[in-house]
């Protein structure tokens, strides 16, 4: 097969793939947070909601599509789409086993990291094409957000990288045979909180979901949306989500290493993914939000320095270890 | 303080400079009800605040001079829907102060009860509804929200086994009550109690030393002592900046002197301090009931017959104003009767109308979070602001 | 939260410290929900206990041991009723009075209980069930005949006038054993 179509397959594949798992992993957050709360999420649709999130789809696509009169319907309508793009896109870099995967860029990390920050471009068109005071205060103030917390969350990423020695994801994962980069003593765990933190952060979850803090701002930058582009935004966010939860668990879990025989593998990557995406939900329905400039204060004032003196450490462990002739 | 804007027209738009004029409209996530603010923003810093009520006018004191004594203490309830038993208590108590009708005893031990029941669950409603607002329906907040109505739940049940309504009582009657306690409620609600006196002690897990929460909350909405003393607020605002007032103790009616109430009163006047004296009341308010119950005397449970026809309580010429302490502060009614069996002229004092007076002193200056944690721990209901 | 970032002042740690606790407290109480039953009732599948005083949806009664309807077209009720949605006509005969019609507007009834307060023959009163969604607003204004089907429907709730009328004015003991009235507690005439 010419290696294009193949290549072309494979990313249609991981693309189908990537949608069904995000409408699922709703599913399984609002089950998880009804369970925390006394109650019982979706269960009609369904045998106990299995159907739920099929039926969201079914039902947004359905819904008439309302566009604000004076909103600037270009930037309006391609909001969704340049929202979405970078939180699908980074889904192409990750390798579920050794070898399966689209693209195994030797500069992995870094075109995830990069690509995944592109989404505040669409955020913001959001935001602006909307003509919306509330959309835009909140649009303005994830601009400040995220940027604020893409710089912690790089260099906590980086940490692992830095331990492997290389950006390409299968390399930090084979370099974890040994042991998992969460459970190097003291740096290992450093990052990995201070990477959960961010990833907060950048998803605009509680506590720091200032963004669309639906008490005071409705929704947020998406707060004029219905509709198909509604779905697609939500389809970002969660996929954003997972993506990142992806991310956490090569960098710091180990990827698909687990016991049992290779073919095992991506299902515990699967499992590991969930299980970070699982313990920011459960951050999320214990916390009251806090106020944007103490959001921005906890970054620039406690994060950026605490990864960045982290960063330098593992640097100066790494080169001692280098220097021991490892 | 304020900014002075023209109260004649405002704008809603960009008011010059760098002023942005935000409606925090009357449909609203956490607008407690409806009610309208205009804000006025610099950046995220609100200059000036516009509150706009009567949303929810449903001309309660003209329907109270179409419907008898006897008709209205259900109608009464309505106005603070969230804590109807005080409402009640409110309107009940001043057709018996004008009319010099007496209180069985036992009547005056089950209106304890029931209001202080009522405030256990009001305040369990206040805590569920800020911490909503702070935290997000889809957030913490939603979790604290749900767990506080569960806890509300259970309070209800009581009053649904009492009244057999859950919201809206009607059980006030002048001259006593309507209904008494049925055979092993006594029982049901020492255990409901107890189940909400160890969850309380979660909730205060929960947030008492929770950074998140404190940032949020302390220092934030200052009200002074002057400044609450100068307004008129009463209730948890009162008490959270200062000033130990509470009528249960300053004016005891319905046999309250008998219990030896603990007023609590906190000195900080932010929404922290109101926090702390609400959590403070719902303990005392189960010391109470535990204490009515366990001295609850015989006998009937209201000095007049029971209810047979729609006229048949006439209040001779007088006036007079009756005050209870509502969980929002003092609820007031102010009755004018002529000699018949509907009176001439009622007027409610809402607790909450009160307590949003003070909003355009200690909003402006703040971010626009802060607005919803401010409203929050002022704690307004709109149908007693609006009647 | 004054966070000197990097600093190693002794506030630094042990506010760091406080916040560790903190979240770990509340992430905690979250989590020990996670292995709580839930509180939901799955209605209409599993229906709740409805207590005995429970006022549901308004019916007619006929009398226990004749079999007759009850309502005697007195219009007590209608005169009491706040949001005025009882109409009763009524009709003389020799032995007794009957109710010619009787509408009562369900739809803007407040469920006070003010009505079964006062009716004299315990004709009018409210059913332990709420059950009673429509499409149409005119299916919510109840007859005469769908009031007496109703009362057959659903099971009674224990409130009937002179039952609540004895609550609040206890009766001579002589009443009371007529009545056969027991609830098990005890009361002293009114003064």
């Amino acid at each position: 097969m010419p290696p294009l179509a193949y290549h072309a397959l494979v990313g249609f594949i991981v693309l189908n793939v990537v949608i069904g798992m995000v409408t699922y992993v709703t599913l399984l957050e609002r089950k998880f947070a009804a369970r925390m709360q006394s109650r019982i999420g979706p269960y009609y649709v369904g045998p106990r909601g299995l159907l739920q999130p099929i039926a969201d789809a079914l039902k947004l696509m359905l819904k008439e599509d309302i566009v604000p009169a004076r909103a600037d319907r270009f930037i309006y309508n391609l909001a969704p789409i340049a929202f979405l793009l970078p939180c699908i896109l980074i889904f192409a870099t990750l390798p579920f086993a050794p070898g399966l995967g689209v693209a195994d860029l030797n500069i992995g990390v870094l075109f995830f990291l990069a690509v995944s920050s592109l989404e505040i471009v669409g955020l913001f068109m959001g935001g602006w094409g909307s003509n919306n005071k509330y959309a835009l205060l909140s649009a303005m103030r994830a601009v400040n957000q995220i940027i604020s917390y893409d710089l912690p969350f790089i260099f906590a990423a980086l940490v692992p990288v830095l331990l492997a020695g290389s950006m390409q994801m299968s390399a930090i994962v084979t370099a974890q045979h040994g042991l998992w980069f969460v459970a190097y003593p003291v740096i290992g765990q450093l990052a990995f909180v201070a990477f959960l933190v961010a990833t907060l952060a950048a998803e605009n979850r509680v506590p720091f979901d200032i963004l669309e803090a639906e008490s005071e701002l409705v929704a947020g930058f998406r707060v004029e949306y219905s509709g198909m582009k509604f779905a697609l935004i939500q389809l970002g966010e969660y996929a954003h989500m997972l993506g990142t939860s992806f991310l956490g668990a090569l960098l710091f879990l180990g990827g698909w290493l687990g016991p049992g025989p290779a073919w095992l593998g991506p299902v515990w990557f699967l499992l590991k993914a969930v299980l970070i995406f699982l313990v920011v939900t459960w951050v999320r329905w214990s916390f009251v939000r806090i106020r944007v400039d103490q959001i921005l204060g906890i970054s620039w004032k406690l994060l950026l320095p605490a990864t960045l003196i982290l960063l330098m450490a593992t640097g100066f462990v790494v080169a001692l270890r280098g220097a021991g002739g490892a | 303080m304020a900014d002075t804007l023209a109260r004649s027209t405002v704008e809603i738009g960009y008011g010059g400079s760098e002023r942005l004029t935000m409606n925090m409209g009357p449909q609203h996530p956490s607008a407690h009800g409806v009610f309208r603010a205009i804000l006025t923003l610099e950046g995220e810093t609100v200059v000036a605040i516009d509150a706009v009520i009567g949303y929810l006018h449903r001309c309660h004191e003209k329907l109270a001079e179409t419907l008898t004594y006897v008709q209205y203490p259900t109608i009464a309830s309505k106005t603070d829907y969230v804590s109807a038993m005080t409402a009640e208590l409110a309107y009940v108590a001043a057709v018996e102060l004008v009319g010099k009708i007496d209180v069985p005893r036992r009547a005056q031990y089950l209106r304890v009860i029931c209001a202080e029941l009522q405030r256990i669950a009001s305040h369990c409603l206040w805590l569920g509804t800020w911490c909503m607002d702070m935290g997000g329906a889809l957030g913490g907040g939603a979790t604290i929200f749900l767990y506080a109505i569960r806890e509300r739940e259970l309070i209800l049940d009581l009053f649904e086994t009492l009244t057999g309504a859950r919201l809206l009582y009607g059980f006030h009657q002048v001259g006593g009550t309507r209904y008494d306690i049925p055979a092993g409620w006594a029982q049901q609600c020492r255990e409901t109690l107890a189940v909400i006196t160890q969850r309380l002690g979660e909730y205060e897990a929960m947030l008492e030393a929770n950074a998140f929460f404190l940032v949020r909350t302390q220092g934030v909405g200052v009200i002074s002592r002057d400044l609450a003393e100068h307004v008129g607020v009463a209730g948890p605002l009162l008490r959270g900046s200062g000033v130990a007032y509470d009528l249960r103790t300053a004016a005891p009616y319905s046999s309250y002197e008998d219990f030896g109430v603990r007023v609590p009163v906190e000195s900080a006047g932010d929404c922290f301090a109101r926090y702390r004296v609400r959590m403070a009341e719902f303990r005392e308010s189960i010391r109470l009931v535990h204490a009515a119950l366990d001295g609850l005397p015989e006998g009937p449970i209201s000095s007049r017959p029971g209810v047979k026809s729609v006229g048949q309580v006439r209040i001779p010429k007088g006036e007079g104003y009756s005050r209870v302490e509502g969980a929002r502060g003092e609820v007031g009614c102010y009755l004018v009767a002529d000699g018949g069996p509907k009176p001439y002229r009622l007027k409610w004092r809402g607790a909450s109308f009160s307590n949003l007076a003070v909003l355009p002193h200690i909003i402006p200056g703040h971010k626009v979070a802060d607005v919803v944690a401010i409203m929050g721990s002022v704690d307004p209901v709109f149908g007693e602001v609006d009647r | 939260m004054a966070h000197n970032g990097g600093g190693t002042t002794p506030g630094f740690w042990r506010e760091t410290g406080q916040l560790i606790r903190a979240v770990a407290r509340a992430m905690s109480v979250t989590f020990r929900n996670l292995f709580r039953k839930p509180v939901t009732v799955h209605y209409p599948d599993v229906q709740r206990p409805y207590p005995d005083r429970f006022r549901g949806i308004l019916a007619l009664a006929y009398e226990k041991d004749t079999g007759e309807e009850a309502c005697i077209g007195c219009r007590l009720c209608e005169y009491i009723c706040p949001p005025q949605v009882i109409k009763v006509e009524m009709l003389k005969t020799e032995k007794r009075n009957y109710a010619k019609t009787f509408t009562l507007e369900l739809y803007s009834c407040e469920f006070c209980e003010l009505c079964v307060q006062v009716c004299p023959t315990d004709a009018i009163i409210m059913m332990k069930s709420f059950d009673l969604a429509a499409a149409d607003r005119r299916d919510l204004l109840l007859d005469k005949d769908r009031l007496h089907a109703l009362g057959l429907t659903f099971e009674p709730s224990w409130a009937t006038g002179n039952r609540l009328r004895d609550m609040q004015a206890p009766p001579k003991p002589t009443r009371a054993a007529a009545h056969g009235d027991a609830r098990g507690e005890a009361k002293e005439p009114a003064e």
